[in-house]
């Protein structure tokens, strides 16, 4: 199985370290350089973990575990207005960040109120291509319990819920962290730090959980394998939104328009197969961008099995 | 500042009673309001919140805070106070209208066809700009999906019953009544 971390150090000898990298079987996710300082995200194989930690040290650098490198999480409110979306939304999607992942903030158009709060089933598909969804309630009981509870029974995808008061369960949802709610400046407070590092790990917690799920039934390829072959395409080098490629734990976002590169993305060759025998390509909620889910090998061992017969 | 907040949830309401407080405070106005009564009924959908301000002190007239010439053309402004500038602009447009208001520089005015005396004595309102921010601060507050409002307002006291659906005649009764008590704490300041 790959572990992602992410590596914080110098460019001095950098390139002997992506060599190791590449000679462990490992990839290289995301590089942010600032001047003479570098961090990369990459993914390596779990047993390899050593070696690089030994070379990390001897660069000077060192490296982080990020959790939740290499997934794509949504942090939903009920609206966009100042009542829902500014403080804990933008904190706890910060948070987030910091372990690694790449979060969306997302607000609902009719999510406010208590009898009238709505989720569109759009609403619900956009929501459902990310890996985990978190969402950040209010500061009622009632009103959660009974009404808002409804935004999210029906999501797919493990959804963790943030809220004011202390509840001991809620349906509908894999984690539940009390004692946020409604706020009109930022999380600064030691309490309400070690509140978003509650956040954070609940939704490391439901990450892991999925990575396991994950593992019963293995992908075909790691979405890191492929990112690695998807991004000397000439639309992705040219692509000027700062994550042209998005990992997810069961494939990748690609900010290019499906319409106009399906047909180049199918093409793509992965360990002697085509993409489009080893994935679902498909056209994505967030405009200009494809999602790629891979199959399981057992999935694609069951289409060959169809192919051939 | 006193806050009373009334209703079945204590996380909810002391989350209430320190949101409003922290509201205030990022508008400065924390020391314009003497008290504030808050229901929530998150059952019910129903939000009540009513509040006394105090009277906004500091009034100043325009030749207070600007230099005011006569000229051929009307009454020549020069800021001196610019902390009053955007208020005075304000005031101007509203009283003359934006064609016979020059801004010539940062702190020159001209207002055509005005004589100097007359524009010297108005006086700039600061109780407008409080009014303005205690109603930011209102809206700030309120629940975003209660919609249907019942508003009161009397002279320092302002009321606002919020519901999500119809307002009922016991609430507006309530709204009248927590206002009432309200204007009476002003009459035994």
């Amino acid at each position: 199985m790959y572990e992602v971390m992410m590596f914080d150090g110098g460019v001095y000898r950098i390139k002997e370290f992506y060599e190791l990298v590449e000679d462990v079987g490992g990839f290289i996710i995301q590089k942010s350089q600032a001047q003479q300082t570098i961090t990369v995200t990459l993914a390596i194989p779990e047993e390899e973990k050593v070696v690089i930690e030994k070379k990390s040290e001897e660069l000077g650098g060192r490296l982080i575990n990020v959790p939740l490198a290499g997934t794509e999480i949504a942090v939903v409110a009920p609206t966009l207005g100042r009542h829902h979306m500014p403080h804990p939304v933008c904190d706890i999607a910060e948070h987030l960040r910091r372990y690694g992942a790449i979060t969306v903030v997302m607000g609902l158009a009719r999510g406010k109120g208590r009898k009238t709060a709505q989720i569109t089933a759009d609403e619900k598909r956009i929501i459902e291509e990310y890996d985990a969804a978190v969402f950040v309630l209010g500061n009622f009981k009632d009103c959660i319990v009974e009404e808002k509870v409804r935004l999210f029974e029906e999501i797919e995808i493990p959804v963790a819920v943030v809220c004011g008061p202390e509840l001991e369960e809620l349906p509908s949802c894999e984690a539940l962290v009390c004692g946020i709610g409604r706020k009109a400046e930022r999380m600064r407070r030691a309490e309400e730090i070690e509140k978003l590092e509650e956040t954070a790990q609940a939704v490391e917690r439901i990450v892991r959980n999925r990575r396991k799920e994950l593992d019963e039934d293995p992908l075909f390829v790691h979405p890191a394998e492929i990112k690695q072959a998807i991004e000397d395409l000439e639309p992705v080098q040219d692509n000027l939104r700062p994550a042209p490629i998005v990992l997810h734990l069961n494939g990748l976002r690609v900010k290019i328009p499906y319409a106009e590169w399906r047909d180049t993305l199918y093409e793509v060759e992965i360990y002697g197969r085509k993409l489009g025998e080893i994935a679902n390509i498909r056209d994505a909620s967030l405009t200009g961008s494809t999602l790629i889910e891979i199959l399981t090998k057992c999935e694609v061992e069951d289409r060959d099995r169809k192919m051939s017969s | 500042m006193k806050v009373t907040v009334e209703g079945h949830e204590d996380w909810g309401n002391q989350s209430y009673d320190e949101l409003f407080r922290r509201i205030l405070l990022d508008l400065g106005i924390t020391r314009m309001v003497d008290e504030v009564h808050m229901i929530i009924e998150p059952e019910n959908s129903f939000f009540l919140i009513s509040l006394r301000v105090r009277t906004a002190t500091g009034a100043k007239s325009v030749s207070e805070v600007a230099k005011v010439e006569q000229k051929p053309e009307g009454a020549m402004l020069t800021i001196t106070n610019e902390l009053y500038a955007p208020r005075l602009l304000a005031m101007l447009w509203r009283d003359y209208g934006r064609q016979r208001v020059d801004q010539l520089s940062r702190f020159e005015l001209m207002v055509r066809g005005v004589k100097a005396e007359e524009l010297g004595e108005k006086m700039l309102d600061p109780g407008e700009e409080l009014k303005q921010k205690v109603l930011d601060a209102v809206w700030r507050l309120l629940p975003e999906g209660l919609k249907v409002r019942h508003n009161i307002y009397s002279e320092g006291v302002l009321t606002i019953a919020a519901t999500e659906h119809t307002m009922k005649q016991d609430w507006k009764d309530l709204a009248e009544k927590i206002h009432a008590e309200l204007e009476l704490g002003r009459e035994a300041v």
